[in-house]
Formats: C-alpha cells, sequence, structure tokens
C-alpha cells in the first residue's frame, strides 16, 4: 500500500465566517507548502482557524479568496469527491449502520472495486492498523481507541493523496492518545503519504510532526520544526504556546555576529539572534525555565553565566522535577528543578542565586 | 478546536453541486406546481375577473347566509378548541398526575388512538345511531323522542370526541415534563393542592394549553365532514358551504371567495400555532429534574372525579364504535335488528372497486410521499442553498390549509387542458404527497439533528457524491422516519375526504367517498362497513408499523401519532 505523496500549496487563503456556535471565525491571507510525505501540524488554540484551514484544504468549506493547490494544479473549486483526500475526523465520524469490514470498504465501494479485491484490501489495511478479525463488528460495539483505528484504516485504504487529521485524539485518554500518537505516526511514515494533521496539543505536535505551523488568530504565527519553534520562537505568542517561557527585558549595547550583545542583570552578554539590533533598542529575551538556574547564595557563579540574587516564593514537587516561581529584581521568573533528589530543594522563602547561561537566551524580534 | 462543521458549506458550494442543485430545482419545481400554483389560481379566481376585483368577496360579505357560516365556523372552532382541550387536559391529568397503574394508560392509549385513525364519518354516524331522532341511546333506552343532534350542539359533541385526543396526547407531554419537586416546592410553602394546581401546575402547563387550543381550533375549522352530515341547513360552516356551492350551484367563483374567507382564520390559527410552539417552553427551562417525588398535586376526590369524567368518555367512544360494528352487523339498526352479511355483502362486491383504487392510490402515495418528505427533510435540515426557509414554508402550505381549500384550488387549477388531471389516480396521490408528507419530513429533521454531519464528510471525503452518501449513508440512518412518514401517508390515504371529494371520479373513487355517499343515501349499514374495513386497515397497519418500528429500533408510534394531528 504505497500511496504517493503529493505536494500540497496553500495560496493567500482567507475565509470568514459567522457561525453560531463561535461566533466569527476566520481564517486570514494562509499560505503554507506541504512537501511530498511531510506531516505538517497546524497547532494552535480554540477559534485559530486550523480547523477551517483543514476544512478547506480538504473542500469542506470554499475559501473566500486564495488558492489550494495540490501537484501544482488548483482544486480550488474542485468538490471534496474528487479531491481524493482520507479525512480522520475527532469524532470518527464511522457510519454506524456499517460492520467495521463494511465502514472500511466502503470507499472502494465507491469507486466500484470488485469484491476480490475489496476483500484483499480491507484485510490489509486492517492488519495494518492491527485490528484482524474485526471485521463483523459494529461501531458500537468497539473501544474509542479501536474505533480510531477503524476510521484510520477507512480513510488510508483509498490510497488518498492527502491524509487530514483533525484533532483525532482528543477523545482519548491520556495513556491511549500517547500510544495512537506513535502508532499514526509510523503508520504515516510507512505510507509516506502527505499529511496535515490539526491539534491543540502541543506536545502531540512535537512528537509526531515533521514541521509544525503554529496559527494564532487566521494567521499562520510561525512555521518550522518542533526544535526550531521551541528554540527560536519569533513572537511573544509563539514563545509562549509552545513550552513555557520567561521573557525577560533587555536593552542592546551593540549588534555582534550572529547575535547581539545585551545589557542583562549587571553584565554585558552575547546572545543569539535572527535579525540584527539596534543598539539602545529594548529587546525580549526568551529564557526557558528549564534553563534557569538555582544555586545556594554565596556560591560562585561558573564563568560564562550571569547571575543574580533572587528569592523563592513558591514552589511546586512534582517528583520528576521542582518547579519554583522565584523573584528576581521585582518581577517573578519560572524555574524547573530536574531530579530533585539529587540537587536538593529550596524552601519558600529561601535566598537563592539565579544562573543562566547566555547561549540558552535569545532575542525575540518585536 | 476549530469552528463547529457547518452543515455542508456555504450556499455558494451548494449551487455548485451537481447533485443538490438539480434536487432543489426539482422540489421547487413539484412545489410550485402542486403548491403555489393551485393556491395562486384559487386567489386570483376570488380577486380577477379582467381586473382586480372584490365583487366575489362583498357579495359573499352580503349574503347573509354566508355571514353566518363564516360566524359559525369561527364559534365552533373556538368551542371545539376549548372543549377538546378540556377533555384532554383532564385525561392526561389522569394519565400522569394521578399514580394510577400502568396498565391505565396503555389503555388511554389504545382508546385514544381510534378517533385519530378513524374515517373522518365516524363519530357522526354513530352519534345519529345512539342519539338520533330514532337513536338507540335516547330512544329506546330514555324513550325521549324529538331529541335534535343536528345543528351546533351535535356537531360540536362529534368534533370534540373526534379531536380531543391530540388534545391528550400534546398536554400528557407537557404534563409529564413538570417536574414533580416543583409543586413539593408549593407544598413545602405551605399552600394546599388546589393552590399549587392553580399557581404552580396550570401556568407551567399554559404554552401545552394554547398549543392544543389552536391545534383543535385548527382541525375544527378545516373539518368537513362532521358538519356535513350533523350541521344540517340550520347550521352551515365554511368547508360544507363551499362545497355545497361549487357541486350543488356549480359555482367556482363563490366556492372560491368562500374558501379565501376560510383561508385567512385557518392561517391565522396555523401561524399562530407555529409561533406557540417554537418559542421556548417554560418547561424546559427549569433544567435539572430533582429527586424523583411522588405525585400528591391531586386529592382522591379530583382524582375520582376525573376518573368518572374520562370513563364516561371512553365508555361513549366505545358505544360508539361498538354501534357501528353492530349496525355494519343488523339489517337496518333500530328498525331490523336481525343479524345479516348483506352490509359487508356489498362491501365485497359493489364497493371492491373503491377500496381496490383506496389501497392503489395508498400504496402509490407511500413510497412517493415517503421519499419526497425525507428528501425535503434531508435537502431542508442539511444543506444550504438560496430559498431553503421559502421552500419549507411553501412545502407546508397544502398541509396548513383546510382539505376543502386545497380540494377547490386543485379543482380550479387541474381541471382544465392543459393540466386536466382532476378524476386521475394522479392527481388524488399527488394531493395525499404534498398534503400529508410534513409528518415524514419532520421526523426526519428530529432524526438527522442526532446525525452528526462529518457522516456525510466522511462519506464525501471517500469520494461518493451526495446522492451516494444519501442512499448509503443518510437513508438507512432516517429509516425511522421514511416508516413513520409512510404510516401516515397510509392512514390519510384511507381516511382523507375533505380535498378529494372535489377530485375523485367514475374511473377513480374511494372508500371514503363511498362511505358519504351511503350517508347521503341513508344506506348507513354500509357506510358502517366500510367504515369497520377502514378502520381494521388501519389499526393493521399501524400495528405492523410500530413492529417494524421496534425492530428498527427507534421510537414507538405514539410519537408517530401526536403527528396525525390535523
Amino acid at each position: 500500500m504505497s500511496a504517493s505523496g503529493a505536494r500540497l500549496q496553500l495560496v493567500s487563503v482567507s475565509k470568514r465566517f459567522v457561525s453560531a456556535e463561535q461566533g466569527v471565525a476566520a481564517v486570514d491571507d494562509v499560505s503554507l507548502t506541504v512537501e511530498p510525505g511531510e506531516l505538517l501540524t497546524l497547532l494552535g488554540p480554540s477559534g485559530c482557524g486550523k480547523t477551517t484551514t483543514l476544512r478547506i484544504v480538504a473542500g469542506f468549506e470554499q475559501p473566500d479568496s486564495g488558492r489550494v493547490l495540490i501537484d501544482e494544479r488548483d482544486v480550488t473549486g474542485l468538490m471534496v469527491y474528487r479531491r481524493s483526500i482520507g479525512f480522520v475526523f475527532q469524532n470518527y465520524a464511522l457510519f454506524p449502520h456499517l460492520t467495521v469490514f463494511e465502514n472500511v470498504a466502503y470507499g472502494l465501494r465507491v469507486k466500484r472495486l470488485g469484491a476480490g479485491a475489496i476483500r484483499e484490501r480491507v484485510a490489509r489495511v486492517l492488519a495494518l492498523v492491527g485490528l484482524p478479525g474485526y471485521e463483523r463488528r459494529f461501531p458500537n460495539q468497539l473501544s474509542g481507541g479501536e474505533q480510531q483505528r477503524v476510521a484510520v484504516a477507512r480513510a488510508v485504504v483509498v490510497e488518498p493523496r492527502l491524509l487530514l487529521f483533525d484533532e483525532p485524539l482528543s477523545n482519548l485518554d491520556a495513556k491511549l492518545r500517547v500510544q495512537m500518537r506513535d502508532e499514526l505516526s509510523r503508520l504515516q511514515r510507512q505510507l509516506a503519504v502527505t499529511t496535515i494533521y490539526v491539534t491543540h496539543d502541543q506536545e502531540e505536535a512535537m512528537a509526531i510532526s515533521d514541521r509544525i505551523a503554529v496559527m494564532h488568530a487566521g494567521r499562520v504565527a510561525q512555521v518550522g520544526t518542533a526544535h526550531d519553534l521551541y528554540r527560536a520562537p519569533r513572537s511573544v505568542f509563539v514563545a509562549q504556546f509552545i513550552g513555557r517561557v520567561n521573557l525577560l527585558s533587555a536593552r542592546v549595547v551593540r549588534a555582534s555576529a550572529g547575535g547581539a550583545v545585551v545589557a542583562l542583570w549587571g553584565r554585558e552578554v552575547t546572545v543569539p539572534a535572527d535579525g540584527p539590533a539596534a543598539p539602545g533598542q529594548t529587546v525580549s529575551l526568551v529564557l526557558r525555565p528549564e534553563s534557569v538556574g538555582l544555586r545556594a547564595e554565596g556560591t560562585a557563579a561558573p564563568a560564562p553565566d550571569v547571575a543574580i540574587a533572587g528569592v523563592v516564593r513558591s514552589r511546586t514537587f512534582l517528583g520528576e522535577k521542582v518547579e519554583y516561581a522565584v523573584e528576581v529584581a521585582g518581577t517573578s521568573l519560572q524555574a524547573v528543578s530536574y531530579d530533585p533528589l539529587r540537587h536538593g530543594l529550596f524552601d519558600v522563602g529561601a535566598r537563592v542565586q539565579v544562573l543562566c547561561a547566555p547561549a540558552s537566551l535569545r532575542v525575540l524580534r518585536s | 478546536m476549530g469552528p463547529a462543521p457547518a452543515p455542508a458549506g456555504s450556499s455558494r458550494a451548494a449551487l455548485r453541486d451537481p447533485v443538490l442543485a438539480p434536487v432543489v430545482l426539482l422540489l421547487w419545481a413539484a412545489v410550485a406546481l402542486f403548491v403555489l400554483y393551485p393556491v395562486g389560481r384559487l386567489l386570483a379566481l376570488t380577486f380577477w375577473d379582467d381586473g382586480p376585483t372584490l365583487a366575489a368577496v362583498r357579495e359573499l360579505v352580503g349574503s347573509w347566509q354566508h355571514r353566518r357560516a363564516l360566524w359559525n365556523s369561527l364559534v365552533l372552532a373556538a368551542l371545539v378548541g376549548a372543549a377538546g382541550t378540556a377533555l384532554g387536559f383532564a385525561f392526561a391529568l389522569l394519565a400522569v398526575r394521578a399514580n394510577l397503574p400502568r396498565w391505565v394508560g396503555t389503555v388511554l392509549d389504545t382508546i385514544v388512538l381510534l378517533p385519530l385513525i378513524s374515517p373522518p364519518f365516524t363519530a357522526a354516524i354513530a352519534l345519529i345511531f345512539a342519539l338520533g331522532p330514532r337513536g338507540l341511546v335516547s330512544y329506546h333506552v330514555f324513550g325521549i323522542s324529538g331529541l335534535n343532534i343536528y345543528g351546533l350542539g351535535g356537531t360540536l359533541l362529534s368534533e370534540t370526541l373526534t379531536y380531543f385526543p391530540i388534545a391528550y396526547l400534546t398536554l400528557k407531554g407537557v404534563l409529564a415534563n413538570i417536574d414533580p419537586n416543583l409543586e413539593d416546592g408549593g407544598f413545602s410553602l405551605g399552600a394546599r393542592r388546589w393552590r399549587v394546581f392553580r399557581t404552580i401546575t396550570v401556568p407551567l402547563a399554559a404554552p401545552g394549553i394554547a398549543n392544543s387550543f389552536l391545534l383543535l381550533t385548527a382541525a375544527s375549522l378545516a373539518d368537513f365532514a362532521t358538519p356535513l352530515i350533523l350541521g344540517g341547513t340550520k347550521f352551515p360552516v365554511l368547508p360544507t358551504q363551499a362545497f355545497l356551492q361549487i357541486t350543488g350551484l356549480y359555482d367556482m367563483r363563490g366556492g372560491a371567495a368562500l374558501s379565501f374567507l376560510l383561508l385567512v382564520p385557518a392561517l391565522a390559527v396555523f401561524v399562530a400555532q407555529r409561533w406557540w410552539t417554537e418559542r421556548r417552553s417554560v418547561v424546559t427551562v427549569t433544567g435539572k429534574v430533582g429527586a424523583a417525588t411522588r405525585v400528591k398535586s391531586l386529592s382522591p376526590g379530583a382524582v375520582a372525579a376525573l376518573v368518572l369524567l374520562c370513563a364516561l368518555t371512553v365508555l361513549l367512544v366505545l358505544t360508539f364504535y361498538l354501534l357501528i360494528v353492530f349496525a355494519s352487523m343488523v339489517r337496518a339498526l333500530g328498525a331490523d335488528n336481525s343479524f345479516s352479511t348483506a352490509h359487508y355483502a356489498h362491501v365485497f362486491s359493489g364497493g371492491l372497486k373503491a377500496i381496490r383504487d383506496t389501497l392503489v392510490i395508498a400504496a402509490i402515495c407511500m413510497p412517493v410521499g415517503g421519499l419526497f418528505a425525507v428528501v425535503l427533510g434531508f435537502v431542508v435540515a442539511r444543506t444550504r442553498f438560496p430559498g431553503r426557509r421559502a421552500l419549507e414554508f411553501a412545502a407546508m402550505i397544502n398541509y396548513a390549509l383546510p382539505g376543502t381549500i386545497v380540494g377547490i384550488a386543485y379543482l380550479v387549477a387541474f381541471n382544465d387542458p392543459p393540466l386536466a388531471l382532476t378524476g386521475t389516480a394522479f392527481i388524488l396521490v399527488i394531493c395525499y404527497v404534498f398534503r400529508y408528507s410534513l409528518a415524514g419530513t419532520r421526523a426526519t429533521t428530529a432524526l438527522l439533528a442526532q446525525v452528526d454531519p462529518s457522516l456525510e464528510e466522511a462519506s464525501a471525503s471517500l469520494g461518493a457524491r451526495r446522492d451516494v452518501t444519501f442512499r448509503r449513508v443518510i437513508l438507512p440512518l432516517i429509516r425511522p422516519a421514511l416508516l413513520a412518514g409512510m404510516t401516515v401517508l397510509f392512514i390519510r390515504a384511507m381516511t382523507a375526504i375533505s380535498a378529494t371529494i372535489f377530485l375523485v371520479s367514475l374511473s377513480w373513487s374511494l372508500v371514503t367517498v363511498r362511505i358519504l355517499e351511503g350517508i347521503t343515501n341513508l344506506e348507513l349499514g354500509q357506510a358502517s362497513a366500510f367504515s369497520v374495513l377502514v378502520i381494521l386497515l388501519v389499526y393493521a397497519a399501524v400495528i405492523l408499523s410500530s413492529l417494524v418500528m421496534r425492530r428498527l429500533n427507534a421510537g414507538s408510534l405514539g410519537q408517530a401519532g401526536t403527528l396525525l394531528g390535523g
């Protein structure tokens, strides 16, 4: 079952509409390219336009403007049933009156394949999703995870050129979600089918995606690999949406190769940046909580690190890690310390030295 | 999560859909030809005579007889609405507020269904048998002679007994939805039963009471059969006047104008009823149902009074039906009570053609009307195209109008070439399809509300066009609605007369028309035998349908029963 991956392009796609349930929803000038065989995730909070974008790709919605291209062919006006897509719905949308076999065979019957070919392909795809022997069951006799697999089987059995997932795991419990996530990822790589995956769960997105497009208020805020987005967010929104973040305010002293020299906590340090920063400008520095080091007051800081005195204001013990809120120069910093059994705990009210390595900072373009 | 899936895209997309667009056009064409065109012709005949004119209406209003018919119709409708609602309310109270054993409710439901599925003259004939000049009850039991059941009194009694089940079914649902804990709240504040009933129960049921009143008023306004038998010349009402104007005086324009006079109050009542039911019921606002509590709002005395009233009513209804059965099996009820099969012999010889015609027409109506109903319901509920609401409304017009108006409109529109269709089986089928498909359409929209739109999208994403999706996914899921719709069509095709009496011919006749002929020829035994046959056929259909429905694992026909009104 080798589905040939198609190349998908969205060119300046916009859509505005008013729906009774959600108020005004919109997709605003979205342009994206998904390479053949790639898995791209649309990630964003509720109402950011990610599902609408997916539905425009599927053909369930028509954009007000812009174009959808599959392998350079304009399919914007093409009806859903001519697009050769596989769509996996949040609620699975299995046909309740049909057995597992007939659900999976549905697309093949519509294509008028012979009975033998249908039997063979359904058997093959059910084996692929780990459900051999389930042919005669009805959807209401299946668990959530099993229904999910049938939905995936039904979508891939027709060998679609695009596979589209709309929050497929959100109805499963946490443990099953992780397991299904890995299975979907394996299956997608095996089939090498171009895939768009919509989710609001950043961990899921980071685990499964080749690239992630973070969406905000109908627009694409940033596209990149999970590492890019985490390490080099280009906006406050992306920095805050992917993981947790401290934003430190600092003044640029001068530009330097690949970054900027800024004044932080009474020292001048060189910090990586995407573009040039003008001297005298105030910028935000991204500092992830796990990059914040805490030490007992009075110990000497390692040479490259910047240090400042702080007071622990709260402590949350979570077993594998401890989360602190530390007050530093009038503001609150989040800090995470892993392996607390080894590093010890600081009490609330303790005076500490707060450290960070300049290499772990990043200038956020404003 | 993004925005909720809209039903099948925008209206622009709907117009591009290669299947939907022709279907919508076809529906519009059918509704235009068989709903809008006849009503338009009727209005044109009333208001156009080489130019706009009010002559026909002025003539009507000038006629003392017609003014009285209008007044009588309105008075009768209001009285039937009030009396039927009161009786229905008593039955509903007894069923859900009196803590009676379950079987009492079952018995009530079974008997109450009888008048709803009977041919139109049943109660009227039975009333003549029971209380007529030589009535079994009035003359032979009580020795009263000279009791006059013709006129307002008899018509009111007969219509009330025929239509109160609609009120009962409506109000039973309403009362069952009132949380007894609310009444307990009243008791806890020191109120006594009568006060709780007056200040809590009745106000909460008020929307249902108003709805029931309007439903019954509409049914009475439209009723043609009862006043035709029992109204007599002293109590003319609009539907019978219009009928006589056309069949007696061959005055189409006069009949059309009378129809218009009837159309105004009928439409007003229909619109009022829709308005009431579309307002959110007060009852549902109370939210979560509290702990189960025994209903204590009726005192033992009140229960006894209700039992007495309902028992008497049930007894009366049963007597009526037994009388009909009895009359069909004796030579001449009242005069010669010896057993005879002559009436049934006639039914199965001379009457066979009408039975066969009726069954053929019913058999054609069911698939045609059933499919029309579910396709219309699907298109209206699940697609977006310009004029969707207008189509929904237009398709309802023939249902909302009294049958007499629809019949006259069809007569006006389809009596002459190029559309000379009256007297054909075709026009009879069309008449039923456009008048009685609404039940199926409503059942379809109700069922579709529980079917997630993503099922259709899943089908489309797998390469299925909309017609394939409809056939393979939607139709199997709404089979119960199709069945309910077809059952209603069968019942109506077996029992309706007000519209089709204008459309029958020698080549296509109907059982109900034969019943009417039997009555006018004073062959009440034959009429009774036909009625018994129709009741048996319809009951068989209802039982069969509910058996199939149980297999389809969907609601009972009690729900379809509520759709039968009007």
